[in-house]
Order: C-alpha cells, then structure tokens, then sequence
C-alpha cells in the first residue's frame, strides 16, 4: 500500500494580507504549511502505523507543488512521519487548481499509488478544488470531507464517514481511491486501520514532530521533479484579473436613543 | 523579532522544528495543567512522561545513543518554550534532561549507558543530581558526603539538600569525596542504606519537587563509580555550563511571557476613560520590560553557540544567569505592576511566574556566586 498526501505551503493566515497591483503581494509573506494537510497526514499516518508498534502497513508519499528552494513545509511533514516526499519544482502562486491536480494525478500515476489524502481545502483560497478534479482526472471513486475512515484491508477498500448537510453519509470506496479530509479525522477513534488496538491513545489533533523526527527528516528522501518530467504542460486557464481589500469599514455612530436610532435607520442608512 | 530558521535564535531549519514543536506542546499539553501542579506542588509525572514520547529527554545525547543528537542553543530552545507556561515543570525537565542525562551521558561507560539510557530517555525513570548539601552550597567543595570503596561496593555516607526531583526519581547523580577527591556516582532509589526525606515545600517553582538525599552507608555497586575516583569536579564544572545557560533560558521564557500578558492587559483595560497602555508611567514598565527581555534573551542564545562537551565556557555562561536572572524577575514584577491587583490574583499566571522567576537569582549559582566566578576569571589574564 502506498499513501500519498498532498501538502501546500501557504501565507501565514494570522498576519493580515498585503495588496500591490491589483492582486495580494506574497513577496514579503512567511510561509506556514497548511493546516487541513496535517490532518491529511495524521490520517495517513495512523493508517499506516500499527499505534504502539514500529510496524508500517504503508509507505506515506508527501507530494507538494512548490518551488524546489522553498520546501521548508515538505520537511516539517517528513519530521511527522512521511517516509519520503516529491516536489514538483513549479510557482504554485501562478498555478491554477486544474494545473495542480494535473500534476498530483501525474505523480501518483507514476508512484502507482494506492490512495491520495488531501485536506479538503487550502486556508489561503479556499477552493476545495484540487483532490475532486484529481479524482475525475485518474477516473478513480472518490469521499470528500471525510470526518472518519476504517480501512478494510481484507476488501482493499475504506469505510469513509462524510458530514453532509443532514447527517452523517457512510460510503464504501474500493482502492485505489481519492479522499479529502475534514477536522473531525483526527479525533482519536476517527482512522482505523484493523491493527492498531482499539483504545490506543491518539490526541485528538495531529501529531506533533519528536526531536528524533526532526533529526531524521533530512536524511529522508525528496524527489524534485519539473512539470515537463511528469508530461505535464501547466499554464493557468483561470486567470485572476484583480484582487482588492474589501472596502474600510465607516466609524459607527453612538445615538443617544431609540428614536434617534430609528430616524436615522429611515433617513441616513435608508434600511427602514 | 524574527526567531525563524538563521536567525540567532534557531541557527538551522531543525532548531525552528524544535521550536515549533515545544511551542505547540506548551500551549496544548502544558498550559492548561500548570495551575493545578503549582497548587498542589507536585510534578506531573504523566506529563513528564510526554517530553519522553517527544524526545526532549535526551535532546543533547548523540542520536546512535537514542538521543536527538542536538547542541546547546536547542536545549535552551526547550527550556526557553516551556518555561512561558510552566517554569516549574521546565525545572524538572532541566534536573532530568541537563543535570542527569547530560551530564550521565559525558561521564559514563558503554555498560551504564545501555543500563540507564533507555529508561531515562523515555521518561520511564524521572532522574536527579545532587551537589548542595546543608552546609555546602555556594562552597560547593566544602561538602562533607564520603564514599570509601568497599570489596564491590562504595559505602556512601552523607546527605543532600534541595534536590529536585527527589520525591519522583528513580536515580540520581550524586557527588562524594573519595579520599578528599570529588568523585561522581549514580544510586538508585532502592539502594540500601539510602532514603529520601519529605517533600521540601517552597515559594515557587512549585511544579516541581524538592526533598534530601539521605545515605546512612548506602551501599552503590562499582560499577556505578562514573569515570575515576576523583574525576567529580571536571563532571560537574563541564555541566554546570549547560545548567546555568539553561536556568538563564527559563528566565527569558518567563521574562517573554510577562511582557506579552502585560502589553495585552494594558490595551485592554480602561481607567480614566482610556486604555491604560496611554499612560507613560505604563508605558515605561512595558518598553523597559520588553527591552531587557531581548537583551537577555540574545545574551543567552549567543552564549549557547559556545557551550558544549567539548568547549568550556564558564564566562559566557555565567554572565548570562547573572544578567537573565534578575531579568526575568524584573519583568514579572514590571507586569504585576501594570495588572494591579488582577495580577497579584491567581486568576493570571503573573503572580506565579514572579514566584517562580526569584530562583534563578539563587539555584545553580546564586548571583554572588556569578560574580566571583566572573571577576576571578577575567582577572586571570592580569594576574598571569
Ligand atoms: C528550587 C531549588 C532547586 C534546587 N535544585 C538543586 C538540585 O537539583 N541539585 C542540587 O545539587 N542543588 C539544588 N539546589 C541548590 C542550589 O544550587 C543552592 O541553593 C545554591 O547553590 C546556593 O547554595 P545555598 O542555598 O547553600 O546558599 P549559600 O551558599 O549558603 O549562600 C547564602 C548566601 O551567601 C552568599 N555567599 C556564599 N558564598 C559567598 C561568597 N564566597 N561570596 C559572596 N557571597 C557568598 C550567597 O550568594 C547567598 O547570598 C536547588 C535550590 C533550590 C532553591
């Protein structure tokens, strides 16, 4: 079995975003790794582990689109647990989610990889795009914002539980296979994998990296790729025209009381 | 300031790992449990038992040995995260990790080592050392513990004072004079002849314990002779280096923290219709107080270039407890102040971590006893 988990670096989300041209100006940004791809890789990584033992079940494949001289994020994941990691040395800042999910479809092709775990989305934009079109793209079934998953060894297939609007949709999905994750999998009982004993003490957020993690991760593998090496002619079709700060709120008013509240709601903001 | 991967703080990409890594612990694991341990005044052994799942118990031991192969500046980074939340637990870790392990893992054989590492890197064992006695402190040579070999044995006759960790721990470092000579030897609790006392209650540092070390002709095997007979004090000179650049780490972690509580209660609270933060005389404690923390803090990471196994550097180490020491102390009170009587309450950490802050100014080397060891050696090169 071979997981491979997709990881994004993206612009530290607790500093507020700088504007220059019409777009958002990541030149100064620190770079924090995304959270939903630790959840991805805590997923991956208490299917793979026999919790309490040193056996592994599988071999976890972190994948990042990025350029290859700023991949602090990839070792970050490798300190978790990874086994080994793949950059596609690209500027994802000028990649589309199509672009992205061509080249992670064309790199799992070439691995022969069992399953993909994504975070269902990036904290910078949002899009919740990539692991559905990487699906469509490799044809294979797919459970998006997965909240727990039992692997089925016996039946090569997951067990995946999906918040939906009214309820929790259970799914049963044959590998290979495309899962997205959602908060709720890093609960401690949320990944089972048949061999971890029940009752084994996972927090219930994602691991933290020990020393001996840290000191390990760079002697671990990391295969730089082009996008020409996977096949793969990446140029955006989606093209961002703009992008401004939402306009400065007003200062607000203090009014003395409710009727001068309510004349003013009539005759100034015009709402009554 | 920017504490990411080259800068002073975190020299390499590992370093901010570490970092990371015992930041997020402190915040997750640490925070919520100090309050209770300072109450109580107890060491939480379950939580100390984390630090062993992370690997920090051994973060200065070489990786083939089942360490994290790291260096000085990293074990300040440990101590320097968690003593924001908790100084006290942070005093447990530094009498495991700094005062047992590292200074064990320089002075022992390749039989000791396979007989202790195990246990005391995975925080199985919870470990000690013990220098100060009741009459020797400061004159730490002075200390009147014996050790007379006998057949297979050592016969060790004495007592130690002020050793933390001593309710918990399974084994200690112990200093005795053999023949007059300060020698190293590592006892185990279940040694004949040797006992512990009660728990020494104290002001603060509460999250960690401190008794007696009682040998009544405690009977310790020779094998756990570590190094010769009269080798002790090149033992305990080498690791008082990383003790004292440690405590110095905690003083900034406190220091660190008063400051970011401080800034945080003045723009918060109102008085006079405004934000106390408006007002100079507030202003003073807080730009002081910050001011004194990043001196303190990049004394002690620069210091930590230059300490390690292979290095002395009692100068550099000893400036940096005597300069961090009253920092931290400082600092606390400079928040209490601006907090009023919120922070004089328990409901904020202030209050404790003021507690805690006074013992850098006297374990490890009180302040005075810096400043002897200061003046004698910058003297040396005048004297000749
Ligand atoms: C919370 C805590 C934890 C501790 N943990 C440990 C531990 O794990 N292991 C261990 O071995 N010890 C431990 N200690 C002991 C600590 O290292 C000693 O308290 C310290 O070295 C001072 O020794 P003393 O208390 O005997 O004071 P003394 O040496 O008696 O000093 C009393 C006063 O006299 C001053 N003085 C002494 N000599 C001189 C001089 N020559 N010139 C000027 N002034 C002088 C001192 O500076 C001080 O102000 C701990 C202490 C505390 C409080």
């Amino acid at each position: 079995m071979k997981i491979l988990v997709t990881v994004k670096r993206i612009p530290d989300p607790v500093e507020p975003p700088k504007f220059a041209g019409g777009q958002i100006d990541t030149s100064s940004a620190k770079w924090v790794q995304n959270e939903f791809d630790e959840y991805a890789i805590e997923t991956a990584l208490r299917l793979a582990e026999v919790g309490g033992g040193t056996e592994r079940l599988a071999e976890v494949v972190v994948v990042s689109v990025c350029p290859a001289t700023k991949r602090e994020h990839v070792t970050n994941f490798l300190a978790m647990g990874a086994n080994r990691a793949i950059v596609v040395d690209a500027d994802d800042t000028q990649l589309d989610a199509q672009s992205v999910a061509q080249l992670i479809a064309a790199v799992f092709r070439k691995e022969g990889a069992d399953l993909l775990v994504s975070g269902k989305l990036s904290q910078d934009n949002e899009s919740n795009e990539v692991s559905q079109r990487v699906a469509g793209l490799l044809d294979l079934p797919q459970a998006t914002f997965a909240a727990s998953v039992v692997w089925d060894r016996s039946a090569n297939a997951l067990q995946v539980a999906r918040e939906v609007e009214d309820g929790v949709e259970t799914k049963r999905v044959p590998l290979p296979a495309v899962l997205s994750v959602d908060l709720r999998i890093v609960l401690p009982t949320s990944v089972k994998n048949g061999a971890t004993p029940e009752g084994h003490p996972y927090p219930d957020k994602p691991r933290l990296a020990s020393l001996r993690g840290i000191t390990m991760a760079k002697t671990k593998k990391v295969d730089v790729l082009k996008p020409a090496d996977l096949g793969v002619s990446v140029g955006a079709k989606v093209v961002s025209r703009g992008v401004v700060a939402p306009p400065k709120r007003q200062a607000g008013k203090i009014v003395a009381s409710v009727e001068e509240l309510v004349e003013k709601l009539a005759t100034e903001a015009k709402v009554l | 300031m920017n504490l990411g991967p080259g800068s002073l703080f975190s020299p390499t990409a590992e370093h901010d790992l570490v970092r990371q890594t015992v930041a997020e612990f402190a915040r997750r694991e640490v925070d919520p449990r100090a309050a209770e341990s300072d109450r109580r005044g107890t060491l939480d052994v379950a939580l100390f038992r984390r630090l062993g799942d992370l690997g920090l118990l051994g973060v200065t031991v070489p990786a083939a040995d089942g360490g994290a192969g790291m260096d000085a500046v990293a074990a300040v980074i440990v101590h320097h995260e968690l003593a924001k939340y908790d100084p006290g637990f942070t005093l447990a870790y530094l009498a495991h990790a700094m005062l047992f392990v590292n200074n064990f893992y320089h002075c022992s054989n390749a039989e000791q080592r396979a007989r202790y590492l195990p246990k005391v890197l995975s925080g199985e064992w919870v470990a000690g050392m013990g220098m100060t006695e009741p009459g020797a402190g400061t004159d730490v040579l002075g200390m009147t513990t014996t050790a007379r070999r006998d057949g297979d044995h050592y016969v060790l006759r004495g007592t130690k004072t002020y050793i933390t960790n001593a309710c918990e721990a399974h084994c200690f470092l112990v200093y005795a004079k053999v023949g007059g000579r300060v020698t190293a030897f590592v006892v185990d609790r279940d040694c004949p002849g040797f006992s512990t006392s009660g728990h020494i209650d104290k002001l603060g540092m509460r999250g960690s314990t401190m008794a007696e070390l009682v040998f009544d002709d405690a009977r310790v095997p020779a094998q756990n002779l570590l190094g010769r007979e009269g080798d002790g004090i090149g033992h305990m000179m080498r690791n008082l280096e990383i003790e004292r650049l440690t405590l110095a780490a905690i003083s900034v972690g406190i220091a660190d923290r008063c400051v970011e509580i401080m800034v945080r209660f003045a723009n918060e609270r109102q008085a006079f219709g405004r934000p106390i933060v408006d007002f100079g005389q507030i202003q003073r404690y807080i730009a002081d107080g910050f001011a004194m923390t990043e001196a303190a803090k990049c004394l002690v990471y620069n210091v930590a270039r230059e300490v390690g196994p292979d290095v002395r550097n009692r100068i550099g180490s000893d400036a940096a407890k005597l300069f961090a020491g009253p920092v931290g102390k400082t600092v606390a009170d400079y928040a209490m102040q601006v907090m009023g009587g919120a922070g004089y309450c328990r409901e904020f950490p202030v209050e404790r971590l003021w507690r805690d802050a006074k013992l850098i100014e006297i374990g490890g080397g009180t302040l005075e006893a810096h400043q002897k060891n200061l003046a004698k050696d910058l003297s040396r090169h005048v004297r000749g």
